[in-house]
């Protein structure tokens, strides 16, 4: 695929995404977000994507689909600093009975890579299911046009961008200088380059980078959440089991909604108000139609 | 006279050879594995060191100190006072990469044996007589000539980080190619063995290394002939073997090929000026000779034969040489005030019983996940040259890794348990607020505070009102640190946005190994090391 036909797919494929799931909605009565608490977070995370109306709906027969975790950090799951490996697994597992030709788990660390993928519990439970989970790979780092508002262009790993299907899977977490990190701030570990300089400019950042990559779909995991020292913990105590799993298209709402677990007003987080305005998505959770369970 | 080669030692000569590139491949692969392999705990991949007699003896003398691990080097003693410096020829690696090079430079016909008159033999024994001597007085400095420790600080700091560094050229040059799926299955290879790639003096060390390679070219296993301190050792106690040379005087026609040929110039012919001491049964010269003259009967009465001539008054002057340069060695503020560059590893013994125990093999430095420890030029001073230093602007101490700790030979380092390992201090980090972000600049960063791994977090933010140039005041927060919960592991250091002269930078201030080293009286805890000594 060259630049001009990858720009051409994006725009059109924006213009799809941006209409599609009301379309849906109005005719099979969808809900905009699903939002299902249980102990389970691999039940969860079945049930929040049949409430959506299947992994059928995003993923089509021969895809090569690609699933952007969280992995940043050393840490094992209990510490709630990377996702969910049994929720990367369920993914993973709906995403080949979609009919998915290759299911692809990759981040780029921020901790060494060998030990974040192998402590997190991520690979291991990823290829269980079937996926391949490669290290980011520096010569697929390509500077890229992004097209934001604030960030022109950056060094993008290329398999984001060309995957047939992008589904983000963060865990939502405490952080100092965005208060929180979800589904957008997640998207700095699909890049390269000087990302420990974006933090000048971080909420714009995180905007500029969740309008490129454009992803298929957002789960954002709220088994465990790190309601402080983020973004990273350390104790059990600074994790507080939520239990809870939030999917949808709209991963501005996405975020809104999971901001409501750290007693936190949407209005407080800059970057949500900066994707709104921008027609990313919307924050007020009064427009949208959500649907609410327990298993 | 039948002219007919022995069948018997050519057989031998094989085996040997075989031996020489199994023990090197295992050698290497220890060398290899030794890296985060998705176990928090790696095994004894140091054990090769424990075979080392030299390493054993100089590092007990200089640490005073017994060391349980290397119980093993008596195997190697043993089996060199029974039959010889075997281990030399048939299981050294460096020994072995001499051989091959030799081999090579000889079929290249750039080196062509001669007949030495002057001996030069006795050099190793004086290096070994300084080295011990140096022991004695504490004075370390085995790691800088023992034969292991040279070929494992080679090929961790130069020669696999220049093949890394060469592959992913290689590697490069396949995505230019289109060849991108072998370019990802090799990318993905290196990716999972992490080999390090950045070392200072990397160069250098690389460069010794094939200095020391080449200097095949002027002699056979010149290392082993004339500079291996770990082969005078053997050397001394091979006296004795049962297993010498005899020339049958009716086969030979004095042809003069086997003292020629003799990789160690150990001088078979004539039979009464073998030297036995010299000879690591490589058996060429009984596998060269053209009419099967020369043998290696075993007798069961060791005799006491010709060995290298060491002068007495050499023997004494290396001697007096030795003590006279222990003082000199530690003409450095290094042993006075603690240096600020200097942040050893985890569990690195307090500084003067590190220095007597470590012996700059590299160990650490493979198995450091970050490629944070670096050879030290000068910063421990002269006898601490390539010990190992962490530094943090090239990577950082991971929070939940003891690697470095397990691998250490002779416990320089001392073994720690993870749990254990995150209680250590080993520096403090400190903020420049001239060059900081928030500070100095008034624009949001945070991004130490946000790698900070202690819980708390042992970097705090405050608010801070940043001047501008335009004389208008910014508020933003900047950080501080908790010198109570830094561990000074210095990932804020390489994580820095500033990249030329990081804005945070971690000295050993604080380290908790030391009791000099201290900063503000009330954080002082009982020293974690002792505590667990018990």
């Amino acid at each position: 695929m060259n630049r001009r036909d990858f720009l051409k797919d994006l725009a059109l494929g924006s213009v799809l995404l941006r209409f599609t799931p009301s379309l849906l909605t109005q005719a099979k009565n969808i809900p905009d977000l699903a939002m299902i608490q249980g102990d389970s977070p691999a039940l969860i995370t079945k049930e929040a994507l049949a409430a959506l109306g299947g992994m059928n709906r995003f993923v089509a027969k021969g895809d090569n689909v690609m699933i952007k975790p969280n992995i940043g950090w050393d840490r094992t799951p209990e510490l709630a600093a990377c996702t969910n490996p049994e929720v990367i697994k369920t993914l993973v597992e709906l995403c080949f009975e979609a009919g998915a030709k290759e299911v692809t788990v990759m981040d780029n660390t921020t901790n060494q890579a060998q030990r974040c993928y192998a402590r997190s519990g991520i690979a291991d439970a990823a290829k269980a299911a079937g996926a391949k989970v490669p290290f980011v790979n520096p010569y697929r780092l390509k500077k890229m046009a992004l097209r934001g508002e604030w960030l022109k262009e950056w060094e993008v790993f290329t398999e984001f961008v060309e995957a047939d299907k992008l589904i983000n899977v963060p865990i939502a977490k405490h952080h100092s200088l965005s208060r929180l990190t979800m589904s957008m701030k997640n998207w700095l570990g699909a890049i390269g380059g000087a990302r420990n300089q974006l933090h000048q400019k971080l909420d714009e950042a995180m905007v500029d980078l969740a309008a490129f990559f454009k992803p298929t779909l957002t789960v954002l995991d709220a088994y465990r959440i790190l309601v402080r020292n983020g973004p990273q913990g350390g104790r059990t105590s600074d994790v507080k089991l939520q239990k809870t799993i939030v999917a949808g298209v709209d991963y501005v709402a996405v975020d809104t909604l999971g901001t409501g677990f750290f007693g936190l007003k949407p209005e407080e987080l800059p970057c949500l108000g900066i994707a709104q305005k921008r027609g990313l998505g919307q924050m007020n959770l009064e427009k949208l139609t959500i649907e609410k369970r327990t298993v | 006279m039948k002219k007919e080669r022995s069948k018997k030692y050519r057989f031998l000569q094989i085996l040997r050879i075989l031996s020489q590139a199994g023990f090197f491949s295992l050698f290497f692969y220890l060398l290899f594995v030794t890296h985060f392999t998705g176990k928090d705990y790696i095994g004894r991949v140091e054990v090769f060191f424990h075979f080392d007699p030299l390493l054993a003896v100089a590092t007990s003398l200089a640490a005073r100190a017994i060391f349980a691990s290397f119980v093993l080097a008596a195997i190697t003693i043993v089996i060199t006072f029974v039959a010889g410096r075997f281990i030399c020829g048939w299981v050294c690696p460096l020994g072995a990469v001499q051989q091959f090079f030799s081999f090579i430079f000889k079929r290249a016909k750039l080196l062509k044996p001669k007949m030495d008159g002057r001996s030069r033999l006795a050099w190793k024994y004086y290096i070994l007589i300084f080295v011990l001597v140096g022991s004695i007085f504490t004075l370390d400095l085995v790691g800088i000539f023992d034969p292991l420790s040279f070929l494992y600080r080679s090929f961790a700091t130069g020669i696999i980080p220049g093949f890394a560094r060469a592959s992913s050229a290689f590697i490069a040059i396949l995505y230019s190619l289109r060849l991108s799926s072998v370019g990802d299955a090799l990318a993905q290879f290196f990716s999972a063995i992490s080999l390090n790639q950045t070392f200072r003096q990397g160069f250098l060390l690389s460069l010794l290394f094939f200095g020391v390679v080449l200097l095949n070219i002027s002699k056979e296993r010149f290392w082993c002939r004339y500079l291996c301190p770990a082969g005078a050792l053997l050397g001394l106690f091979s006296r004795w073997n049962v297993g010498k040379i005899r020339i049958d005087l009716d086969k030979c026609i004095k042809c003069n090929l086997c003292t020629l040929h003799c990789e160690t110039q150990a001088n078979p012919y004539p039979n009464e000026e073998w030297r036995s001491s010299e000879c690591v049964y490589c058996y060429t010269c009984a596998a060269i000779c053209p009419t099967n003259a020369v043998s290696f009967p075993v007798k069961a009465a060791p005799e006491k034969i010709e060995s290298v001539d060491l002068s007495r008054r050499k023997l004494i002057f290396t001697t007096l040489l030795s003590i006279i340069a222990v003082p000199f060695f530690r003409i450095t503020p290094a042993g006075k005030r603690a240096s600020a560059k200097l942040i050893r590893p985890p569990g690195a013994l307090p500084e003067p019983k590190f220095l007597q125990k470590c012996v700059k093999c590299g160990e650490c430095m493979k198995a450091c996940p970050t490629n944070a420890l670096q050879p030290a030029l000068e910063e421990a001073g002269p006898e601490g040259i390539w010990t190992p230093v962490l530094t943090p602007k090239i990577g950082y101490c991971e929070y939940y890794c003891s690697l470095c700790t397990q691998v250490c030979p002779t416990g320089a380092i001392k073994e720690l348990t993870i749990e254990e390992k995150i209680k250590v201090k080993i520096g403090t980090a400190w903020v420049n607020k001239n060059r900081c972000i928030p500070y100095a600049l008034g624009s949001p960063c945070i991004v130490c505070e946000e790698h900070c791994p202690t819980s708390p977090k042992a970097i705090k933010l405050v608010k801070n009102q940043a001047l501008l140039p335009d004389g208008t005041v910014r508020t933003q927060l900047a950080p501080v640190v908790d010198l109570d919960l830094c561990i000074g592991c210095g990932i804020c250091e390489t994580k820095c946005p500033v990249v030329d002269d990081p804005a945070i930078y971690v000295t050993s201030v604080g380290e908790s190994r030391s009791e000099k080293n201290r900063l503000l009286l009330e954080l002082i805890k009982p020293p974690v090391q002792a505590e667990e000594a018990k």
